[in-house]
């Protein structure tokens, strides 16, 4: 098993702009240490119609009212501010965004368990006599005897036949390799929808880890 | 200061609100039996709320999420946008009655 940067084709050329621009990094960085109405915030937010930050301050009042304690005033203030500047830009621009923040959340949090260094982005997997997929996987952990693969969804509605049939032929064919290689989906959204989603599949997702948005933080745990 | 709603009331309401949603969200033929298998999961978890908590007046600042939230839902028209929020409306719900997502 080898990992291996994926090739950079247009589309990869840019959304290498897009995952490199500031507001991603920003935005992961507030979410990482958010709580689960936070993330539900971001969500809502980065998807919503409403730009004004009144309207949603208004909604989430567990965050913004006065019962809130001041350090979660400003953490969900930040994590406002940031997903309003991805819902001002146009519907395909935040659609990109929204999938780059995903992706680098996840980086940051399986970080804190393997060490920055482990974790790598847009990256193939190759198997000895095994025909490569062309898509890369959004997030690997490449350490020596506990590699991990990771696809990153926006949302439950994102988790389709293909993805699961790719990470679980990854993990199989680590298998045949007499390797391991953990796989998993991390989806921006609730685990009642992922669950509802994954109902309706035939691939199989058995072995596949599910990290929804209130699971997260099991990406920074032992085991996650 | 108390509102005037009660907790069944609110989700009575949601609940109306998320059906016009779902019937935009229903557009989209492919995802029809996810949208309905997920409008299922999701009423039937607001509609626990509503048993349990049932005659719970709620506290001004909740009732106006809840109807800053149905707002929110009744400004989407476009149908992938309405799936997407099938998802995330009861969510925002359930966060506002302080009852977890």
């Amino acid at each position: 098993m080898r990992f291996q940067d994926a090739a950079r084709d247009g589309r990869a050329v840019v959304y290498a702009g897009i995952q490199a621009d500031p507001l991603v990094a920003r935005a992961a960085a507030s979410l990482a240490d958010a709580s689960t109405a936070q993330r539900v915030l971001a969500r809502a937010v980065m998807n919503g119609e409403s730009t004004d930050p009144d309207a949603w301050r208004a909604m989430f009042p567990s965050l913004f009212g006065r019962g809130a304690d001041p350090a979660t005033i400003e953490q969900s203030e930040a994590i406002l501010a940031a997903a309003l500047e991805v819902a001002e830009r146009g519907e395909q621009v935040r659609s990109q965004f929204r999938g780059a923040i995903v992706e680098e959340l996840t980086a940051r949090l399986l970080a804190r368990r393997v060490g920055a260094p482990a974790v790598r982005r847009e990256r193939r997997i190759l198997f000895d006599g095994v025909h490569a997929e062309i898509h890369p996987y959004d997030v690997t952990v490449e350490r020596d005897g506990a590699a991990e693969a990771w696809d990153c969804k926006w949302g439950a509605r994102g988790i389709n036949a293909d993805v699961l049939h790719q990470l679980d032929d990854a993990r199989t064919h680590a298998a045949d390799e007499d390797g391991s290689l953990r796989v998993g989906l991390v989806v921006f959204d609730a685990e009642r929808s992922c669950a509802v989603r994954l109902d309706r599949q035939t691939a199989p997702a058995g072995a596949t880890r599910l990290i929804a948005l209130e699971t997260l933080d099991d990406l920074a745990r032992t085991n996650p | 200061m108390t509102g005037t709603r009660t907790v069944a009331a609110a989700i009575a309401d949601a609940l109306d609100a998320y059906e016009t949603l779902a019937g935009i969200g229903e557009s989209i033929d492919d995802e029809w039996t996810y949208v309905t298998d997920l409008c299922e999961a999701w009423r039937s978890r607001l509609e626990e709320i509503a048993a349990t908590r049932d005659s719970e007046i709620l506290e001004p600042t909740i009732d106006g999420a809840i109807d800053r939230a149905i707002d929110e839902i009744g400004r989407i028209s476009d149908p992938h946008r309405a799936i997407d929020w099938l998802s995330t409306f009861p969510q925002v719900v359930l966060v506002a009655l302080g009852d977890g997502a």
